[in-house]
């Protein structure tokens, strides 16, 4: 059984990424992005392929089976002649590769302190996420999970991979320890640095890479969110996989429809791991179609996120009940809170207190803020940018229309917010700063950036 | 702007990131804060107790917050429901419905249990540690 789930697991993520990719792997670097790409959408295609089964009364033996087989059909099918273009090459200094080990060291260490002080990981973790995976072990029938007499801390309405993921450990494990949610948080912070990381080094360079990874693991709250065992970190890398993929596809002269089709397909699973992954893909698709112009690009974007966006529609109309941030609304409500400019005034106070909040993320807010004001607003604006551009926009009026007290929803949410938009939001950053101070020598010119496109 | 500018800007930013997440879990947290208890201990006993799934009733000592109202101030009471609904799953706990066949008693402080017994006209079934308990109606 868990060698069929691992198979499951390796092939499905294999098949996409390599139905995904025109090319084959050139180098190191291009081998190390695929199998972290590969990693996020074998567990994220598990995951969804449970939940799918499960709806459907499927057995899990059956489910990985059909998950292995389609993996290897899609790794035998795609077989591309062509090798991919060498990665830049823009050396890093030694001095920062040192730097890189000793916060790896550093976010490895706060990972198990962190898991050792709380021992059932963050509040949402057994409130959340742990508790659903419980219900989907425990419970003899599926809608128990989801039951609308469930308070609504224990937000039954949420999409479910990463309950899915735990849930399944626990009956490969055959009991519930805590290793295995401990195992895929602590999978999902891996890649979260990886993606990104890897991905800006096959862009412009390993200089690049190290600065992305460096971004990451040194945000003081990204090791703590990631013992947490919460689906923040998991939705940051799922939306990472996504820009990561526009990046890299608009950065080839030839725009591959098929890696736009995997990207949608980072979205959907971001859009089934979280409610506001659903934002964050319709912000992709925005973003895409309003810097590229490019209908076909965008249509092959989302019907990459349809298999799992299906998925979502049908929990939400036949599982879940309402989600609290409607139930406890009224249209009086809203309009009082649309019009109240205390409510203004307060926002906009806790959001510019959050900038400078040194206890969860150091200086890098301000610094991002301040990169983006004074370098990046120059450049051309580009797909994943514009994307998040709007996702934190949308956020304005969510906060200001949500029934709960504002200062208490800001208080507990904001964090996790910054986090699943921060990998995405490193690589657009630190992309517009290497392309601003010029190119890296290139290996090819079919890799260059191609005059006039969007970059990332 | 040059590459090595960014970088050496970069390195500031890791370097002062990780003396802040240093400091905090290896220094500050050792001090003044204490490892929080697993919570499946606690309800173990009052878990043999009860059906291994459908619903049953929820009383505390501690309000819990079941809408925006009051959602700051009751934080204790709710993670006391939310504790108890996480190792009693798949059981389906209600907040305040003493009228259930079965209802389980989750007090932050032992002491208010016959109180709370008088005040919801409950009897006790049986007491599985300090401060929780199942219960029926009268």
């Amino acid at each position: 059984m868990i060698l069929l789930a691992l198979l499951a697991i390796a092939l499905s993520g294999a098949g996409l990424v390599a139905a995904g990719f025109p090319d084959r792997a050139v180098d190191r670097t291009d081998r190390a992005l695929r199998i972290s790409l590969g990693a996020a959408f074998g567990l994220g295609s598990w995951s969804a392929a449970y939940a799918a089964a499960r709806m459907v009364g499927v057995s899990a033996t059956v489910k990985d089976l059909v998950l292995a087989f389609l993996g290897a059909a899609l790794l035998l099918a795609a077989r591309p002649r062509l090798s991919a273009d060498p990665t830049p090459r823009d050396p890093a200094p030694r001095w920062l590769w040192s730097l890189l080990a000793a916060a790896c060291a550093l976010a490895v260490a706060v990972f198990f302190e962190h898991d050792w002080r709380f021992p059932d990981g963050g509040w949402d973790a057994w409130m959340v996420w742990n508790l659903r995976a419980r219900f989907l072990v425990r419970a003899p029938d599926l809608r128990t999970a989801f039951s609308p007499n469930l308070l609504f801390w224990a937000h039954p309405d949420y999409p479910w991979l990463v309950p899915g993921a735990v849930a399944q450990g626990f009956v490969l494990a055959g009991r519930e320890t805590m290793a295995v949610p401990q195992m895929i948080a602590g999978t999902f912070g891996v890649l979260a640095a990886g993606v990104v990381s890897l991905a800006l080094a096959r862009l412009h360079g390993p200089r690049w890479g190290l600065l992305g990874a460096l971004a990451i693991l040194t945000v003081p709250a990204f090791p703590i969110f990631v013992s947490n065992q919460q689906a923040d970190v998991p939705l940051s890398v799922y939306l990472a996989c996504a820009a990561s993929l526009i990046a890299l596809a608009y950065a080839r002269p030839d725009r591959p429809f098929r890696m736009l089709l995997l990207a949608g397909f980072a979205a959907g699973l971001g859009a089934w791991t979280k409610n506001e992954g659903t934002l964050y893909a319709a912000c992709l698709a925005a973003g895409l179609l309003a810097r590229t112009r490019d209908l076909r690009g965008t249509l092959a974007f989302v019907a990459g996120a349809v298999p799992a966006g299906a998925l979502v529609v049908v929990f939400k109309t036949a599982y879940a009940p309402a989600n609290d941030l409607v139930r406890f609304s009224s249209g009086a409500g809203l309009l009082a809170h649309a019009f109240d400019p205390l409510r203004w005034g307060e926002l906009l106070f806790q959001a510019l207190r959050r900038l400078v909040f040194f206890q969860t993320f150091a200086l890098w807010l301000i610094a991002a803020v301040l990169a983006l004001s004074v370098w990046v607003r120059r450049l051309p604006g580009t797909p994943v940018g514009t994307a998040l551009f709007l996702a934190t926009a949308a956020y304005l009026p969510i906060y200001l229309l949500q029934p709960h007290p504002l200062q208490w929803l800001f208080r507990t949410s904001v964090d996790r917010l910054i986090l699943q938009l921060w990998p995405a939001a490193v690589l657009a950053t630190i992309a517009a700063l290497a392309n601003a101070v010029g190119r890296p020598s290139r290996g090819s010119p079919r890799f260059s950036q191609v005059p006039g496109s969007p970059g990332v | 702007m040059t590459a090595q500018r960014i970088t050496a800007a970069v390195a500031v930013l890791a370097v002062v990131g990780m003396l802040r997440a240093g400091w905090l879990h290896f220094v500050s947290e050792p001090l003044h804060d204490f490892r929080r208890e697993r919570i499946d201990p606690r309800y173990a006993a009052i878990k043999a107790l009860l059906p291994r799934s459908g619903e049953v009733g929820y009383v505390s000592d501690e309000r819990v917050a079941t809408g925006p109202f009051g959602i700051d101030a009751s934080s204790a009471g709710t993670r006391l429901f939310e504790q108890a609904q996480y190792a009693l799953a798949p059981l389906v706990l209600r907040y305040d419905d003493d009228h259930a066949p079965l209802v389980v008693a989750n007090l932050a402080d032992p002491a208010k249990l016959p109180e709370i017994l008088l005040q919801k006209r409950l009897i006790v079934i049986a007491e599985a540690g300090p401060g929780i308990a199942v219960l029926r109606p009268q």
